[in-house]
């Protein structure tokens, strides 16, 4: 066996020593997480510039759309106002009381042995749609009484067919002083005052008949 | 392996100078940048609602802009009932004109009052009492009905008919009517 001498062993042992070196060591690591942190924040660099791209777009959005919506908002409140003015036109048009019919039912329901003498109506209210009429008139029959009422109640079921909340109550109701002639008969009368209540509008309610007053 | 004086030294060094680097990457780069990204967030969030509330606007008021000649045209056609001039030239002289048709011929308009009307700005309102000294009944009733269709602008408030004092034959009738004209 021969015998081997190392005389390079001191230099080999030197650069072994070098290549280990723990500074050198750090440095590159240190040089590597250098790198890693730069690169990370040239990525939120990256993403700030995203953000501002699309901040800068949405403003320039908003600074377009804004007058825009200002106007659009200034013609809605217009165009509403002139909605609101219509309808209330039109309803103050469609919702007046129709006279006319009122007279037609109730002189639809006045029999022969009733003369009306009389006829008055007013509206109490135009916002609750609150109407009064007041029909003077005088039954003639054995019972003129009696006629009167049967008036008095036929007056409430027609018109509660067509309008609401009717009452027909009697404000007075007196024996007249002279009897008349009726189909050759001298018959007693009554004068009766009849004051009905009603409201117009909205849809119709059959109003209950008012009970027979005895 | 044993670390030299000088070595320490340098290592000494090298985290100093490692820690100083953290702390200036991270306060005067990372952080700022991060603050400023979250401001320009924050701006987005709240101009995303804004921009889409202003869009919701623009749309709702085309779509009422589309809708709107539908529900307006009943002004114009008021407005283009309503003769120009002083109502009390031209009311009283078509009412008894409209009777007149109708076969009434004594009818009296009188102006009695006017108010200005509140919801409806440009219109103001007349009352009107219109007295006919002798109709009969049923001609007065098919009249009224005429008035009520053919005047829209116009609504009867009251009205009374009774026999006439001096013809028990014929009837006297009077009405109040709210008139709608031009402010």
């Amino acid at each position: 066996m021969s015998l081997r001498l190392n005389l390079y062993h001191e230099v080999q042992k030197q650069a072994a020593l070098k290549r280990r070196d723990p500074l050198k060591l750090s440095l590159y690591g240190m040089g590597a997480i250098a790198v890693c942190m730069a690169g990370y924040y040239f990525l939120q660099l990256g993403k700030s510039h995203g953000l501002n791209s699309e901040l800068d777009r949405l403003k320039a959005e908003h600074s377009k759309l804004d007058p825009e919506a200002k106007t659009a908002l200034k013609r809605e409140e217009e165009l509403a106002a002139k909605i609101k003015m219509n309808e209330l036109i039109e309803r103050r048009i469609e919702e007046r009381l129709y006279w006319a019919p009122l007279l037609e039912q109730l002189v639809g329901v006045v029999p022969r042995e009733v003369q009306l003498i009389k006829i008055s109506g007013e509206i109490e209210s135009e916002i609750t749609k609150k109407c009064t009429l007041t029909i003077n008139g005088i039954s003639a029959g054995t019972d003129a009484r009696g006629i009167a009422e049967e008036l008095r109640i036929a007056v409430a079921e027609r018109l509660g067919t067509k309008y609401r909340n009717v009452t027909a109550k009697f404000r007075s109701l007196d024996d007249g002083s002279e009897p008349v002639a009726l189909e050759g008969k001298q018959l007693p009368t009554a004068a009766f005052v009849i004051a009905v209540d009603l409201t117009w509008g909205g849809e119709a309610l059959a109003a209950a008949a008012p009970r027979r007053k005895r | 392996m044993k670390l030299g004086k000088e070595e320490i030294q340098k290592l000494a060094l090298g985290i100093l100078l490692l820690i100083g680097v953290v702390y200036s990457y991270f306060d005067m780069l990372l952080f700022p940048e991060l603050k400023k990204q979250d401001a320009v967030a924050k701006n987005i969030a709240s101009l995303s609602p804004e921009i889409k509330k202003a869009q919701e606007q623009i749309k709702r008021a085309q779509d009422l802009e589309q809708s709107a000649p539908g529900k307006t045209q009943v002004v114009p056609q008021v407005e283009a009932m309503i003769p120009d001039g002083a109502p009390v030239a031209w009311f009283p002289p078509r009412i008894s004109e409209l009777f007149k048709r109708e076969g009434i011929d004594k009818v009296a308009a009188k102006l009695n009052n006017e108010t200005a009307e509140k919801d409806l700005p440009g219109f103001r309102r007349i009352a009107w009492t219109i007295d006919f000294p002798k109709v009969d009944f049923i001609g007065y009733a098919r009249a009224l009905s005429t008035l009520e269709n053919d005047e829209p602008l116009v609504a009867v408030t009251s009205l009374s008919i009774e026999p006439s004092v001096d013809d028990v034959e014929t009837q006297r009738a009077l009405i109040t009517v709210n008139n709608l004209v031009k402010q």
